[in-house]
């Protein structure tokens, strides 16, 4: 309701505006034209973060310096911090990169933005831009026909730059024709209050815009044609600065506890740098004078100066909270704490991870990793056994060597608790993150899918086990209880064999290690079949006992097979490119076969024969 | 670089086509050499190793990493031949 009034208002006066002065019309509709041409400029730059930037963004975690030139350099090529900031917070929610890393990006990209202003005071206002607007508007529309993903991005960029520029153009034409009719710097405001009056104008024009650039070029243009004093217009460079901090602290309301963290850091950086630089105004006046002097730029050129001033200040807050930065994190740890969870709630399901759809497949992938353990755990509960014990570095016959059936526990219940909303939860954010994807991505998001489904099927197939596993441990029979037992010790073994190969997911050779576990697994699948077929020709168990072993061997296979196919799928935490790779020379049934011949007996069948 | 070369070189980086099957190239290239490196650090062990059941273990991991990297290279030679009927036309 409260929006709606204000929407309401806001068109009320504009439309006032309009019908009273068709300057502020221009003006405003060149602000319309850039803000429309920052939002074509990002579609663009979306068309290729399916893979450059990532990976760039993946090596900037490391060293505090790589953060802050990758913020810098990024935000300078894409003229959005915004843009910036969100891929920042969606890499971050995803669990791909540290909060100090993000901090540091954050912190460049303040300073990248910065940029922005001496393109549009040294290049915008010298020359007639809108004569470069028309070609790139109209190459740009021709290439956003195209069918290439690439190409068309290509054309946002161009017509985005196209739009910008238009809209500078017109915001340019509107002032100067004020300047005849109407003198703003009436309005101006002299000493501290004006510095506090025109930030504060500057903040709420860039929440309204949610673009500092949008108020910048404003600003720009406005001191260009002596619409506004300088002083005024430094202070209003200062409220921008604090003002755009609101597109992180939007998208870091869809995130999780570290992107609301960076959205906090973002919010004291820019409200520190813009208090000292208001404090110290008469001395970064004075330093700016100097810096024009020695880059030759003229006295009365305030517009540049402005650029000198917005620089300098940023700068000068990065030094400022750069050696603070370790204090920072460990304040915004301790004030803005993660909310309580239990196994069952997602972690990494956030509206923020889809904003890119690499940072939405990470977080299905570590999404589905949490829902394996939540099932590995029901599993090992289900056996009778401890998953701790089971991952730990005893040996295996000591792990399982522990009385079954005790104790009670549901596993109807735990599924429905700890599975089964999960992965609700999970297919519920696929179907909404599969906006902008690829083809490739779309086959990543269906094959993470899969492997959910696969963990799933496990439960179900322990639990059929389980029914006669708890009774048959116990059995009076030794050889009945020994191949019970051998069973359950399988299974632990495999637990073990997938956590292993999951500590080191980086290592491809390790990956496709799992089709030997695999082809183990078939293996002693036979040999289980096998001394089955044995056991009946001796007599040495009954009928209906035959088939309840038969039936749990064969839920006992499709256990560990479906651990195995997951795992193939959820282990490798190397790029997409690599995956594909990893898995297009794994190998099926048939060339598995081929490799071995025969395979020889494994330690995994021939340390539990029955008793 | 002589024109031909240059021409080449901006119709590669243009077609999407290209440039997904020289990813591929360089992914699987990067795989096969892991496990090449695998396979070698797996024969030593075998050498090493005089525990019967250990060798058969190794012997079948040894297989199973040949055969994968022999996919790999019968791969690897498919991802190859559209770049040379590129060049002859």
């Amino acid at each position: 309701m409260f929006r709606k009034i204000i929407l309401t208002t806001v068109f009320a006066a504009l439309a006032y505006g309009f019908w009273a002065s068709p300057n502020f019309k221009e003006i405003a509709a060149g602000v319309a034209i850039f803000l429309f041409g920052m939002l074509a400029l990002e579609e663009g730059f979306r068309a290729f973060t399916g893979g450059v930037l990532e990976r760039l963004l993946r090596r900037t975690t490391d060293k505090l310096w790589k953060s802050l030139s990758f913020g810098v350099i990024s935000t300078t090529l894409m003229q959005s911090s915004s843009l910036v900031s969100v891929i920042t917070i969606s890499f971050l929610s995803a669990g791909l990169i540290t909060l100090t890393a993000g901090i540091g990006i954050i912190f460049g990209a303040n300073l990248g933005t910065t940029t922005g202003a001496w393109l549009v005071a040294g290049f915008g206002l010298k020359v007639n831009i809108a004569a470069y607007a028309m070609p790139m508007l109209v190459f740009g529309t021709i290439l956003i026909f195209q069918k290439a993903r690439s190409t068309k991005g290509f054309g946002y960029i161009l017509a985005g730059l196209g739009f910008l520029f238009l809209g500078i153009h017109y915001m340019k034409e509107g002032f100067e024709a004020y300047r005849h009719s109407l003198d703003l710097t009436r309005f101006a405001v002299g000493g501290y209050p004006g510095l506090f009056l025109f930030a504060l104008i500057g903040l709420v024009a860039t929440v309204v815009m949610q673009s500092s650039h949008a108020t910048l070029v404003l600003i720009i243009t406005a001191l260009a044609a002596q619409q506004i004093t300088y002083e005024n217009a430094l202070a209003l460079a200062i409220g921008a600065n604090v003002g755009t901090t609101i597109t992180a602290i939007i998208g870091a309301l869809g995130s999780n506890v570290n992107g609301r963290r960076l959205a906090g850091a973002h919010l004291v950086f820019n409200l520190v740098t813009g208090l000292v630089a208001i404090g110290l105004i008469h001395q970064l006046t004075a330093a700016v004078d100097a810096t024009s002097a020695w880059l030759g730029i003229a006295d009365d050129d305030h517009t540049l100066k402005l650029a000198v001033f917005h620089t300098l200040f940023n700068a000068l807050g990065i030094v400022l909270m750069l050696p603070l930065l370790k204090p920072m994190v460990w304040s915004l740890e301790q004030c803005i704490k993660p909310r309580a969870r239990t196994a069952a709630q997602p972690r990494y399901l956030h509206t923020s991870a889809t904003e890119l759809p690499d940072t939405a497949i990470e977080a299905v992938r570590l999404e589905t990793l949490h829902l394996y353990d939540n099932a590995s755990d029901i599993i090992a509960r289900a056996l009778g056994l401890r998953l701790d014990d089971i991952l730990s570095g005893k040996p295996i016959d000591e792990v399982v060597d522990v009385p079954a059936g005790t104790g009670h526990f549901d596993i109807d219940e735990a599924y429905r608790e700890n599975v089964k909303g999960l992965f609700a939860g999970i297919v519920e954010f696929i179907s909404r993150a599969q906006a902008d994807m690829t083809p490739e991505q779309h086959d990543e998001l269906f094959a993470l899918r899969a492997a959910g489904r696969d963990i799933v099927e496990a439960i179900k197939d322990t639990k059929h086990l389980r029914k006669n596993l708890s009774r048959f441990l116990v059995s009076d029979d030794a050889v009945i209880r020994g191949e019970y037992a051998g069973i359950r010790r399988n299974l632990a073994t495999v637990l073990r064999s997938l956590d292993e190969v999951r500590d080191r997911g980086h290592d491809s050779a390790a990956i496709l290690s799992l089709d030997l576990l695999k082809a183990r697994l078939k293996q002693y699948d036979r040999e289980l079949g096998q001394r089955l077929n044995d056991l009946i020709q001796q007599r040495k168990v009954s009928g209906p006992v035959t088939i309840s072993l038969m039936n749990d061997s064969g839920y006992a296979y499709q256990v560990t097979k479906n651990l195995v196919k997951m795992g193939a799928i959820l282990f490798s935490t190397a790029d997409h490119g690599l995956r594909e790779a990893e898995r297009s020379i794994s190998l099926d049934e048939s060339e598995m076969a081929e490799a071995l011949g025969t395979l020889p007996e494994t330690p995994t069948t021939s340390s539990h024969e029955p008793d | 670089m002589n024109l031909t070369k240059l021409a080449n070189k901006t119709r590669d980086f243009l077609s999407f086509a290209e440039r997904k099957r020289k990813e591929k190239k360089k992914f699987l290239k990067h795989v096969l050499k892991k496990l090449k490196k695998h396979e070698k650090s797996l024969l030593k062990e075998l050498k090493e190793t005089s525990d019967a059941d250990r060798r058969a273990g190794l012997e079948s991991e040894i297989a199973l990493v040949h055969a994968q990297r022999k996919k790999g290279v019968a791969r690897l030679q498919e991802l190859k031949k559209p770049s040379k009927s590129a060049k002859k036309a």
